[in-house]
């Protein structure tokens, strides 16, 4: 088991990316802290820390499949209400992969005009339904759907065009 | 794919969104992986609400998340903590016996909770170990009994149907709101919970394929 002040090294050294990741992953900050604890506490059963080239890899890469293997225990509906992969997309890509998609998805919402943008944004990142989202915006529901399916059609192309 | 119906699947994952209840999960399946675009389309939208928390750095406290670890591991609580967790194995095991299993009731939504009755003096030794109302014990890590005090059968059913990796269906959803009060033992076959569960006078589960089907 590993002692005290080596744990509080790799702690304080690491945590940030981690919680980051599992935060990104989970989208849920509670859980993801909950999975970043637990992968530390496995580091703390080891008799010898990983190389110190590599802890952080490793660390990472258990934050990863933790995250990965919650999101695959949870029902479909859990899945899809917090928007998790389903099936077989759990096997997500690695991670700078992931990052190089994100940052292509966040410079084409940027770029996106209003009311899409805001459209988007309530969606995604508030977790609105259409129906909210119309409310709030004092705009009709199938205009809603309608400027949202075209923002996505629209990043789709730029996204796949960007990183392929 | 044409442009039509890229259109149509687009707005189908997007009704699907707002409400995935409404939806059995084969349905919720088959929508996404309708086919490649739709996949790609739904991954997209995985992967923007996936940016939307990468970007909110704000609350990261490394202090604080130190404390709670060295509280955990190297805290001096943790002979108490021993403690508390043999005794709540040992009300666990109390409780998943036959005699808990007699006390065990439904409460519907609208019932005020119901007086504590004799039978369930077991909880009543330790009521800081019942899980409260709508909260779930979710250590994955533990191999306690767990307590599901009050919770929607939806929710139950989803957290032990998980553990198993077995998928949940209701065929009759006017059970899924209904609340329970039920132990669970990790521990314990799927088949062993099935027939617990069973023993609810308004429930009747089957396992099939994996599959919890609840009418």
């Amino acid at each position: 088991m590993l002692e005290r002040n080596i744990m509080e090294r790799l702690f304080r050294q690491h945590y940030g990316k981690m919680i980051r990741l599992a935060r990104t992953l989970l989208t849920d900050d509670a859980e993801a802290e909950d999975m970043v604890q637990d992968v530390f506490a496995r580091l703390m059963q080891t008799d010898i820390p990983p190389a110190e080239e590599k802890v952080e890899a490793y660390l990472m890469t258990a934050v990863h499949h933790a995250c990965l293997n919650a999101i695959r225990h949870k029902t479909v509906w859990q899945q899809v209400r917090n928007l998790y992969p389903v099936g077989d997309e759990t096997v997500m890509p690695s991670t700078d992969q992931m990052s190089e998609r994100m940052d292509a998805i966040m410079s084409c919402v940027d770029e996106l005009e209003e009311p899409y943008r805001s459209i988007f944004h309530l969606r995604f990142d508030e977790d609105l339904t259409i129906g909210e989202i119309a409310r709030r915006l004092h705009l009709n529901v199938n205009t809603c759907y309608k400027y949202l399916r075209q923002s996505i059609e629209h990043i789709r192309q730029l996204v796949t065009s960007k990183t392929v | 794919m044409t442009m039509e119906n890229q259109k149509d699947s687009i707005t189908r994952l997007l009704e699907m969104l707002d409400n995935p209840q409404a939806y059995s999960e084969q349905e919720l399946r088959d929508i996404i992986n309708h086919d490649e675009d739709t996949r790609e389309t739904y991954r997209l939208m995985v992967e923007a609400k996936r940016n939307s928390r990468r970007q909110s750095d704000h609350s990261i406290d490394v202090d604080a998340a130190w404390q709670r670890f060295e509280n955990n591991h190297f805290g001096k609580k943790q002979p108490k903590r021993a403690w508390q967790k043999m005794a709540a194995s040992f009300i666990g095991l109390l409780l998943v016996s036959g005699i808990a299993l007699a006390a065990i009731h439904i409460v519907r939504n609208y019932q005020k909770p119901t007086a504590p009755q004799t039978e369930q003096t077991g909880t009543k030794a330790n009521p800081s170990k019942i899980t409260p109302a709508d909260t779930l014990a979710t250590d994955t890590t533990s191999v306690q009994p767990v307590i599901y005090d009050n919770i929607p059968l939806e929710k139950m059913l989803s957290e032990i149907a998980a553990h198993y990796d077995a998928k949940v269906t209701f065929v009759n959803d006017e059970v899924r709101q209904l609340r329970f009060h039920f132990v669970w033992n990790p521990r314990q076959s799927i088949e062993k919970v099935v027939s617990d569960l069973n023993r609810f006078e308004r429930l009747h589960v089957t396992l099939k394929d994996n599959q919890l089907i609840v009418e």
